[in-house]
């Protein structure tokens, strides 16, 4: 299996609660601003390392699911996918990422409700993205058959 | 309690299809595309990836990290510079990740930068999601 390594940069200036960095992607896909204030209040334009997390985890889930509705026969025409990531502050721990919530959207033909949760289902365990944070948080996913 | 939230649309199969991170609850990124071929050959034709996005958010989590730590001894960094590089293995996952530490800290001895980093990535709560992650290394020098 070929190993594919995926890289970013940051750059800190300053201390935590008033300082800021950048985000660079190794890809250039993205260059991006994170701070403290963005992170454990309130969000506005810029990322934290949780909000890439959710991202990372919708796309993770995103080709899981994709792959598991094929191998049930269906045939994907498009997925929504959200992904919250929940950090919480656990008594003798420290801020702690406790919870990922996936809900998904599918429109899909030749396959029915049943079989898009049993592809949910197969997709968790696919992701491998979900196992690894499954083992410090809980992972929730749904999936639901557009009409 | 911090929610945050990211959306993502995929258009058909996984091999031949592709989908776009739309949007993120900040507002701070996207439309980004995503693919599986991008995903998981060497060359990324400039598309991001679930494990990129990771190498984004434990970079980013590592070096708030330590610049907290540093401070908290006494010794503020001026600049810190921190990279994370994630391994994937289709098929396995990720099977490693490795992080990366430079900074101007003045008052401060490699050894002790190298400490506060090492203590930095064990610590942070993107280290603490990712404990399944068979290899997590941090090599840490001060700038000259």
């Amino acid at each position: 299996m070929p190993r594919i390594v995926r890289e970013a940069e940051v750059a800190w200036e300053g201390s935590l609660s008033r300082g800021s960095g950048v985000a660079n992607a190794g890809t250039g896909a993205f260059s991006l601003p994170v701070d403290l204030p963005s992170r454990v209040g309130d969000a506005p334009e810029k990322t934290s390392p949780e909000e890439l997390l959710a991202a990372a985890h919708a796309t993770c889930y995103a080709t899981s699911i994709a792959g598991e509705i094929a191998r049930a026969g269906g045939t994907v025409e498009h997925l929504d996918v959200h992904c919250v990531i929940t950090m919480d502050e656990v008594e003798g721990k420290g801020h702690l990422i406790v919870r990922s919530d996936i809900d998904v959207n599918a429109r899909a033909t030749g396959v029915d409700q049943a079989g898009v949760d049993q592809a949910a289902q197969a997709a968790d365990e696919g992701c491998p993205f979900s196992a690894l944070i499954r083992a410090t948080a809980s992972v929730s996913v749904r999936a639901e058959l557009a009409s | 309690m911090a929610e945050r939230r990211a959306a993502v649309t995929w258009n058909g199969d996984l091999m031949t299809g592709s989908g776009t991170v739309d949007e993120v609850g900040s507002g701070a990124f996207g439309p980004l595309d995503v693919s599986w071929a991008a995903r998981s050959e060497d060359e990324s034709g400039g598309k991001t990836s679930p494990e990129e996005l990771v190498a984004a958010a434990h970079a980013a989590c590592f070096a708030m990290a330590l610049s907290h730590a540093l401070a908290q001894d006494g010794n503020a960094p001026e600049r810190l510079q921190t990279s994370a590089a994630v391994t994937f293995v289709a098929g396995t996952g990720i099977t490693r990740i490795a992080l990366t530490a430079r900074g101007k800290v003045p008052g401060l001895d490699a050894e002790g930068f190298r400490a506060a980093a090492e203590n930095a990535k064990e610590n942070c709560p993107v280290s603490k999601a990712l404990t399944g992650v068979p290899e997590m290394t941090v090599d840490a020098s001060l700038d000259a």
